[in-house]
């Protein structure tokens, strides 16, 4: 079902971009998303379905980048420590600095439970879950943090975490940590002498990981919020669902993103708080770049030929993020969103497990179908920065000059430019019959 | 003549800001010589603000003073001389566009222009200006 659109009561003629439609949505406060119940059921359902690992997500990132550190060898950088598991979410629970979710500050009863049991349901030492890989896909997380490394310089010059990352303050921060890590170890003091900018890229690696951790530790309580609101029946449509989102952006806008290495107890602050580094301009407008636009073609979803410029020349070009995938392969093994696509089919809440069993093959595509679903919330969750950016750099949308109505237009408009192209889902995600 | 700090403190308008400069450091910075050009945003324009965001702000001084910094720009502009400008780079080290044939600062509105001080000009705006194009 699509939605039927009133015509836009504003003051500048209707626009005539192929996606005016949803133009003229956006500019009345909606979604990319059509509102409706289907659809709220859907995204709110995966919310919760992605917050659930994700509570393993961030405290695991910030687990590799403040203790595991620079180990060459580090077989055992998923299996999280107590005191990470244990550690306060700054965003829930009693304790928070801010609290947006009205839960616990420590990790998600359904994470401890599904790290005591996995899929199997069984009570085993966590070493025999880890190798029959029957836990929570890390490899997903990793891949969204290699993602930010590698398109990095995005939103230059207002994102100003990375020009950090090349500076001599930084390399000197480092310097200290990489001398404190190996103390004793001539081998890999030997080998830092000999190449100094592998260990500062392994070290920038490791501040993503950071970056990426403080990002989600956010998103985690976001998500679990409005799942309890929807399950109360105050969380009503699309647009609230976006609101919530919007309103989350600006609270936490001003989070500091930094990067703390704990060695034998001591802390070395290698992107120190007092950069002035935040949640929005240093994390989160460079993962939805990274992570919902470009990301990389993912092996095994189809071959690429890059001399025949089927792979974009320029890095802002690339197209293969959530906001673009065929989730079709994606349900497949081998293709780092499926790992995502695993994780969140174990903590999927009751009614989209019926809702599934429903349409095409049940519950043997019911990851596929998942898959979709998830596509479809992160469309409303890019709508929520869109509308965020717009409030923050722009005007109301129910601004009174004419001019300043033209210039959203013209920012919703480059925005809708993104998704011409014909891998982009925007239009699919318009039919409910997208599944 | 009052300096900048001496203006902002002595006007209840500017309370919210005053608390601001304080909690992020910066109250020393905006009493040297500069001179500075200051778009001060109304206690309103806090206000604006979804909930949440100040008290997240005040928690973390670094992240509030960069914010602040946005605001000041190295030089004193009069409301005669940022006519003839675009756009201007603020302390914050991005720059900040410019309409001010119609008084606009980004998406603020200059409700009150030049305002001396002995260290620099103020101009009054009624929203919080955000990095960003």
């Amino acid at each position: 079902m699509t939605q039927t659109l009133e015509a836009p009561k504003t003051k500048i003629p209707p626009s005539t971009h192929p996606l005016a439609e949803i133009i003229h949505r956006l500019e009345a406060g909606g979604t990319m998303l059509p509102d409706t119940p289907e659809n709220l059921m859907q995204i709110i359902g995966l919310y919760k379905a992605y917050a659930v690992p994700m509570d393993f997500y961030w405290r695991d990132l910030l687990y590799i980048a403040e203790q595991v550190f620079l180990n060459p060898l580090p077989w055992n950088k998923y299996l999280i420590s107590d005191e990470y598991l244990d550690r306060e979410n700054k965003y829930s629970g009693d304790n928070a600095d801010l609290r947006i979710w009205r839960g616990c500050g420590d990790a998600h009863p359904e994470l401890r439970e599904f790290m005591a049991q996995g899929e199997l349901k069984k009570d085993l030492p966590t070493i025999l879950h880890h190798l029959w890989h029957d836990r929570i896909n890390m490899e997903f997380a990793e891949e969204c943090m290699r993602s930010m490394l590698w398109h990095r310089d995005m939103y230059k010059p207002w994102n100003q975490f990375d020009g950090f990352l090349d500076t001599d303050e930084y390399k000197q921060n480092c310097d200290r940590a990489i001398n404190a890590y190996f103390k004793g170890n001539p081998v890999m003091l030997g080998l830092y002498k000999l190449f100094p900018d592998m260990f500062y890229e392994q070290c920038r690696q490791m501040s993503y990981y950071s970056n990426l951790g403080l990002f989600w530790e956010v998103m985690a309580p976001v998500f679990f919020e409005m799942s309890d609101l929807y399950d109360e029946g105050k969380m009503t449509s699309v647009p609230a669902a976006m609101d919530f989102l919007v309103n989350g952006i600006f609270a936490i806008a001003g989070r500091p993103i930094y990067h703390h290495v704990y060695i034998k107890g001591e802390c070395f602050e290698i992107i120190p708080k007092s950069k002035g580094f935040t949640w929005l301009y240093e994390a989160a407008l460079p993962y939805v770049e990274a992570v919902f636009y470009r990301t990389a073609p993912f092996r095994g979803t189809k071959s690429y030929n890059a001399q025949a410029g089927q792979v974009p020349d320029a890095q802002p070009d690339f197209h293969y993020g959530v906001l673009y995938a065929d989730k079709f392969p994606v349900g497949t093994a081998g293709i780092p969103p499926t790992f995502l696509a695993q994780d969140m089919l174990h903590f999927l809440p009751d009614y989209l497990v019926e809702y599934y069993k429903q349409h095409c093959r049940g519950e043997g595509d019911t990851i596929v179908q998942l898959a979709v679903s998830f596509q479809r919330s992160m469309y409303c969750v890019t709508s929520a920065v869109i509308q965020a950016l717009r409030a923050a750099l722009l005007y109301p949308l129910d601004d009174e000059d004419p001019d300043h109505l033209m210039a959203n237009r013209q920012f919703f408009e480059a925005q809708m430019d993104r998704f011409l192209r014909p891998e982009a889902r925007i239009r699919d995600i318009q039919n409910q019959e997208y599944r | 003549m009052p300096n900048i700090v001496e203006i902002a403190v002595s006007d209840d308008r500017f309370s919210t800001l005053v608390t601001a400069v304080q909690v992020a450091g910066l109250v020393e910075a905006l009493q040297s010589p500069g001179p500075f050009t200051v778009f001060a945003p109304l206690n309103s324009a806090f206000e604006k603000l979804p909930p949440g965001t100040i008290t997240s702000l005040v928690q973390n001084p670094p992240q509030l003073g960069r914010i602040l910094t946005y605001h000041v720009v190295s030089g004193k502009y009069t409301k005669a001389d940022l006519e003839k400008l675009s756009e201007v780079t603020s302390l914050e080290g991005t720059t900040i566009r410019l309409n001010f044939k119609k008084n606009e600062v980004k998406n603020a509105t200059a409700v009150l222009t030049d305002i001396e001080a002995t260290n620099g000009i103020i101009h009054v705006i009624d929203n919080v200006i955000l990095m960003g194009p």
